[in-house]
């Protein structure tokens, strides 16, 4: 087993990932709970800029300094599913914080996703911190060169000045995941974003965990639901191995294929959207519920394209695009056990149409 | 306490070693952005760790631990001339414009892409239909490909059937060039309304002035 340098020689948690996990559930377990119905009278963003501000009052001058960056600084498109060692990230790292600053940090991210949202990126650091003590993964046989995992190696970044009228931005990330958000009065984007797992599945506390397991089993639910000829048009005929627009590819949209929504039946077309909503279902309700009608009034133009076997357990990527939606599942090199996963809104990345309005 | 511990160590021998990044494969991905009279071509190569010093090795021919610019070239030039473009049938010569090496030390971690950027001029396509293909066929021994068309930003464009073969070695494309690019349907029907509006207030103009000149 290669362990990084931080890695413990034993397969145990240290005090402080102790009070980071505790940290990580905390929103839920304190008290502070997210309504699941959709938000009403626009309060959401002005809860998300008050959590925003109280992190920020957690902070001393340098560390407020360390974690602030113009709104349309190069800050914006730095982000990365690499592990630290390999990719460095600007802003506040989660174990450079003190207890009562990383507590504010999530509640922040709570604030900002649904809870099923917050729940999925707990899974993946959760998972993150597995990678870390199996040894952060294979690395060819060589030694891992400072490359680190871990609960600890998540970093948050604000651009731009919470606020509930001009726009600003809420990055956290670390390895196999970043989280965009653009926030622009009472709307909020989260594209581009990249939800990834590896482990895939893993078990915590007697408790198996897919971090993105409905993501797979909805795909084939999906693909196991159409009918011959649909399977003609939806499966291509070559294989994908990894992510077309991963990161790097901002502002890039590729020629779609399969098949249209338009020719799959109200059943079909109910499993596509709902598969969408585990991406967009990431942002608080109110966000994802107007980003769903959008998705649905797009849907004919929307197409589904698939890769692989079509029975649930086998490798298999998925594409869904559509005018303003590109997701892609990705397992990566033939790896089950390693998911990575991108969401992007070709006009609206980065919350450009909110920006410009 | 005990119990949560048992609970940890379980969870983590249930753990299996997993890969964290590419490790023998050398992923070859290309973007195809395509217009009336070129093509641009992005291709970035990213080795995996197993392949990461052989790669290097092709390219640092001096063996000083370094690519330099000279080096990077000439790989990037060999690598263009094993593609091949075509444009309805004819192979299309590319140009390298711009190309991009990472360190040894990200290659070794499996994140290291070589980033080449070549562009190739195309006969001007009259309207009809055309076809451009593009095959890659560089180390295909070790090699993952990945191929794809950008959507066109050109109107005049209409992309119709994408074909490659397993592997994504290669792709065909068949296109339409139509004569002038499509109208904005909205835009002409409102510039329609406005000339009917238009026309209607000046002939109530003229027939109002008329009457008004007509003795009573």
């Amino acid at each position: 087993m290669i362990h990084s340098p931080e890695s413990p020689s034993k397969p145990t948690m240290n005090k402080r990932e102790w009070i980071i996990l505790l940290a990580l559930v905390s929103p839920f377990a304190f008290g502070f709970q997210r309504s699941a119905a959709p938000a009403v009278n626009g309060n959401v963003m002005a809860k998300v800029v008050q959590a925003a501000n109280a992190f920020l009052a957690t902070l001393s001058a340098t560390e407020q300094a360390k974690c602030t960056f113009g709104f349309t600084s190069s800050q914006r498109t730095g982000w990365s599913n690499l592990p630290t060692g390999i990719f460095q990230r600007n802003g506040l790292r989660l174990g450079d914080m003190k207890p009562q600053q990383r507590e504010a940090a999530l509640m922040l991210v709570a604030a900002v996703l649904s809870r099923g949202g917050y729940q999925k990126v707990t899974d993946i650091m959760n998972g993150d911190e597995v990678l870390k003590n199996a040894g952060g993964g294979r690395t060819g046989g060589r030694p891992s060169e400072g490359i680190r995992f871990g609960l600890d190696e998540y970093y948050m970044a604000l651009l731009g000045t919470p606020s509930t009228t001009t726009p600003w931005m809420i990055q956290f990330g670390g390895h196999h995941l970043a989280i965009n958000v653009t926030i622009a009065g009472e709307s909020s984007v989260m594209t581009p974003s990249l939800p990834a797992a590896q482990p895939a599945k893993y078990t915590l506390n007697g408790q198996t965990v897919r971090p993105l397991g409905r993501e797979n089993d909805k795909g084939f639910a999906l693909i196991g639901a159409l009918n011959a000829a649909q399977l003609k048009k939806a499966v291509l005929n070559y294989v994908v191995t990894d992510l077309v627009l991963g990161p790097g590819n901002d502002g890039k949209v590729i020629q779609p294929e399969g098949i249209l929504a338009s020719e799959l039946d109200a059943s079909q077309q109910a499993m596509l959207l709902d598969i969408a909503h585990e991406w967009v279902g990431i942002l608080n309700d109110e966000a994802a519920n107007a980003k769903m009608a959008e998705i649905k009034a797009n849907l004919p133009k929307t197409y589904f394209a698939w890769s692989g076997a079509t029975k649930n357990g086998s490798l298999a990527y998925y594409r869904i695009q559509g005018p303003t939606l590109i997701i892609e599942y990705a397992p990566q090199f033939g790896d089950l056990d390693h998911i990575h996963t991108i969401y992007r809104d070709p006009t609206n990345d980065y919350g450009a149409k909110l920006v410009r309005k | 306490m005990n119990t949560l511990f048992a609970g940890i160590c379980l969870w983590l021998a249930m753990v299996s070693s997993a890969a964290a990044h590419r490790l023998d494969e050398y992923l070859q991905a290309t973007c195809l952005s395509i217009d009336l009279a070129r093509v641009d071509v992005e291709i970035d190569l990213t080795p995996g760790i197993s392949m990461a010093s052989n790669v290097f090795g092709w390219i640092d021919t001096n063996r000083d631990g370094e690519i330099s610019q000279v080096e990077g070239e000439a790989y990037a030039r060999a690598m263009l001339r094993s593609t091949v473009l075509k444009a309805d049938g004819s192979p299309m010569p590319m140009t390298l414009e711009e190309s991009s090496f990472p360190t040894l030390r990200e290659m070794s971690l499996g994140v290291g892409t070589i980033r080449l950027r070549a562009t190739a001029a195309i006969p001007a396509a009259l309207p009809g239909r055309h076809q451009i293909s593009f095959r890659n066929m560089h180390h295909p021994e070790s090699s993952v490909y990945m191929v794809n068309v950008l959507v066109p930003e050109n109107r005049r464009l209409q992309f119709g059937e994408q074909r490659r073969d397993v592997a994504q070695l290669g792709l065909t494309l068949d296109y339409t060039v139509t004569g002038d690019a499509p109208k904005d349907r909205t835009l002409t029907l409102a510039l329609l309304g406005f000339a009917m509006a238009g026309c209607l207030s000046l002939r109530l103009a003229i027939s109002r002035r008329e009457k008004a000149k007509r003795p009573v």
